[in-house]
């Protein structure tokens, strides 16, 4: 099965991106005449696979190459360079450029940066006297669709930048990303955002509108009707949940990389020993469609029914002889899904050898325990077992985050305790991680109360969920948690901020509320009423779509809340999800714990 | 600024890490953890860089005395870890006084430490 998802069933014409996306790439190749070797970073080539199928670039006279920092082993004359603007790999073409020199090689250099060159990169390579030798290009991809109703931006470290490094070109590259979406498919009318991140791409938007307009008279209906643009930093709450729906239980456990997970060849059933298989997820697989968003436990239930009814089939078709040539017909039919409910069985089994294990469940009720801000002496002495059990690093952090989030920081002297803990056991060298992870408001000292309570109470977060299989709440994603972060998005479209006004005021950063479009071109911050069930319904009788913007990363999780709201009766929206990458706990702590190292070495 | 300042020096010394000459790197702790001092905010980050240099000098003197490299740095709780599993519980407890190590991670070093060289008569007694 192809790992590029189909994207027939996208609410928006996502395959024309796709197709003009892959477009723009070839003509880059079919610019450079004759052979050529394509180096690539390897990033950018998990990305690609998402656009076009790689034996298309031998088509064009093209061999494929990773960017290392190995010298460049090719026999082509032409080398085309397509990578990220990131200042190390110009380092790394610098110095392949350089280790031709000797050699006498008349090679030609062609640098394509995605998706646009920077005054940073160009510097460097001016710096490492090569940049006299290489043609320079931008190849501009700024999103790439990871299914039909979500677009990443391909942005990994934006929640880092941002909160820590105070580098907030992520930000540029969202509103450049919309404002591109806004030339395919007319302005967006309705922007809400929330949160220093949100307001400020919202601004850059309206100026990128300003000074390079899309023409508005030939588009007619914008088919996007709002844009909620939320920081991740509004809500870190909830990623650091263990997320309990099929496919957040494959990304905490396995990690979906580019919309497929890898595993052991054994894990799928097969014999060879130590092989990895990739095993493409997206919702070209029907089956994978239905149960990705269902709480883990129904997803083995629906399974198990699933291969039961087809074992009654096969023994009926065996008993009777007399079938006519349609129940035949209709029996085959239903075997071709075999192959899928197999696939699903073994990652489940597999699965399961987590989820079974008394560990797994200890943590959720500690989670759910912080959650409710319930017992602090409790959770406390959980988190100080982990570390002097020396347990993964970023299990504990997750855990401690969680708790310094829900009570705004730890008293101090636990919090001196827990560091000084952390330290002893995991070395001294964790020094600069604490120091960032206070600096990004994860893990810090208490200063002033919490209003965790006071917010979950206000939008209701905390549920009692009573029937997973038939859930009538969001919450059943996290067995009694509703996300923040989906709560403020139900209440954005149903009403706008102004009736929640009050209560963003005790998340951080500002929000904003904007018209825009013909009717208010000189839009300013004008509040409106909200949208309203009968405008949600428009003219064309199309539900009307809203696009979710998450700057620093969502949840597989929250999507799965967007997916189970648009399907919920009486809600007149569809929901397209648009993200700079995404992410669970361990992938967004992850990257702070191995820079915080590097910085010291 | 001062801030600044001694976190440059908080990551230098790790650039001689590895380097059998251990001196320049706990002089550049021990400077870093007198440059914290210096303000009110740091005290934390002062004790630490304190403890660090400290670590790093009674691991140095286990080395020379077991005559094996394998402590170095390694964190507190591992060099504890260590001593048992070699059967050096003088040593070990040594290090837990030195750094005020409770008692509740004391014991689940201990029974780990025991557990994985296999040592089930010591850990029986224990």
């Amino acid at each position: 099965m192809a790992q590029i998802p189909n994207l027939d069933n996208a609410p928006l014409n996502l395959a024309a991106l796709r197709e003009q996306s892959q477009k723009d790439l070839l003509n880059i190749l079919k610019s450079i005449r004759g052979k050529k070797c394509v180096v690539i970073d390897p990033k950018l080539a998990g990305t690609l696979s998402l656009i076009l199928q790689t034996s298309l670039l031998k088509e064009y006279g093209a061999e494929l190459r990773l960017l290392s920092a190995e010298p460049l082993q090719t026999e082509c004359a032409k080398i085309l360079y397509l990578v990220r603007s990131e200042l190390k790999f110009m380092k790394l073409i610098a110095s392949q450029i350089k280790n031709d020199e000797p050699k006498g090689l008349q090679r030609e250099f062609f640098l394509y940066f995605v998706p646009r060159r920077t005054v940073a990169c160009e510097k460097i390579l001016e710096e490492e006297k090569v940049h006299q030798k290489l043609t320079l290009g931008e190849y501009p991809l700024y999103l790439v669709p990871l299914d039909e109703d979500v677009i990443c931006f391909e942005l990994d470290h934006s929640l880092q930048e941002c909160l820590i490094e105070g580098d907030t070109s992520s930000v540029w590259h969202v509103a450049k990303a919309i404002h591109k979406l806004e030339f395919a498919f007319g302005v967006i009318p309705n922007v809400r955002a929330k949160g220093v991140a949100s307001t400020k791409a919202a601004e850059l938007l309206n100026s990128m509108q300003q000074e390079d307009p899309v023409n508005m008279d030939d588009m007619g209906t914008p088919e996007i009707n709002t844009v909620i643009l939320l920081d991740r930093e509004v809500d870190l709450v909830t990623p650091m949940c263990s997320q309990l729906t099929y496919e957040g239980l494959l990304d905490e456990m396995l990690q979906i990389n580019n919309g497929s997970v890898e595993v052991d060849a054994t894990i799928m059933g097969a014999q060879q020993d130590g092989k990895k298989v990739k095993v493409p997820l997206n919702s070209s697989d029907k089956l994978y469609k239905e149960i990705r968003d269902l709480n883990f436990e129904v997803v083995v239930q629906v399974l198990r029914q699933k291969a039961t009814s087809i074992q009654q089939d096969y023994a009926e078709v065996k008993s009777t002889n007399t079938q006519s040539v349609s129940e035949l017909k209709d029996f085959v039919k239903r075997l071709h899904s075999l192959p899928e409910i197999a696939r699903h069985v073994h990652l489940a089994q597999h699965l399961q050898s987590f989820t079974g294990k008394p560990s797994f469940h200890a943590r959720l009720d500690i989670e759910q325990t912080i959650l409710e801000v319930q017992n602090f002496e409790i959770c406390f002495e959980y988190i100080e077992e982990m570390i002097h059990k020396q347990e993964p690093i970023e299990n504990v952090l997750r855990l401690l985050v969680l708790l310094s989030l829900t009570n705004a920081g730890l008293p101090k002297k636990n919090f001196d305790y827990l560091r000084r803990e952390i330290l002893h056991s995991y070395g001294f060298e964790h020094m600069p991680l604490l120091y960032n992870l206070e600096k990004a408001g994860l893990f810090k000292r208490q200063e002033s109360r919490s209003n965790w309570i006071g917010i979950t109470r206000a939008l209701q977060l905390i549920v009692d969920v009573n029937d997973t299989a038939n859930p009538s709440d969001i919450s059943y994603i996290f067995s009694g948690y509703a996300p923040l972060s989906i709560r403020l998005v139900q209440h954005a479209v149903r009403s706008g901020w102004r009736s929640i006004e009050e209560l963003l005021k005790l998340l951080p950063g500002p929000h904003l509320d904007l018209k825009r479009g013909s009717s208010a071109i000189n839009s300013s911050l004008d509040v409106h009423q909200g949208l309203g069930l009968q405008q949600s319904i428009d003219r064309v009788g199309h539900r009307s779509l809203v696009l979710v913007v998450f700057i620093g990363g969502v949840t597989f999780a929250e999507i799965a809340a967007l997916r189970f709201l648009s399907a919920q009766e009486g809600m007149g929206y569809d929901f397209l999800v648009a993200t700079t990458k995404v992410v669970n706990g361990n992938t967004i702590l992850r990257p702070i714990i191995t820079n915080s190292k590097e910085v010291m070495i | 600024l001062l801030l600044k300042e001694s976190r440059e020096l908080e990551r230098n010394p790790m650039a001689s890490k590895g380097s059998p000459l251990h001196g320049p790197q706990v002089r550049l702790i021990e400077q870093a953890h007198r440059l914290f001092a210096e303000t009110k905010e740091h005290v934390f980050e002062s004790k630490a860089s304190e403890e660090h240099a400290k670590l790093l000098r009674s691991q140095h003197e286990l080395e020379v005395s077991t005559k094996q490299a394998i402590f170095v740095g390694s964190s507190v709780s591992d060099t504890i870890k260590t001593c048992i599993a070699m059967g050096n519980e003088r040593a070990a407890l040594k290090v837990k006084s030195e750094f005020k190590v409770p008692d509740k991670r004391w014991y689940w070093l201990k029974s780990c430490a025991l557990a994985t060289v296999g040592n089930w008569d010591a850990l029986e007694k224990f």
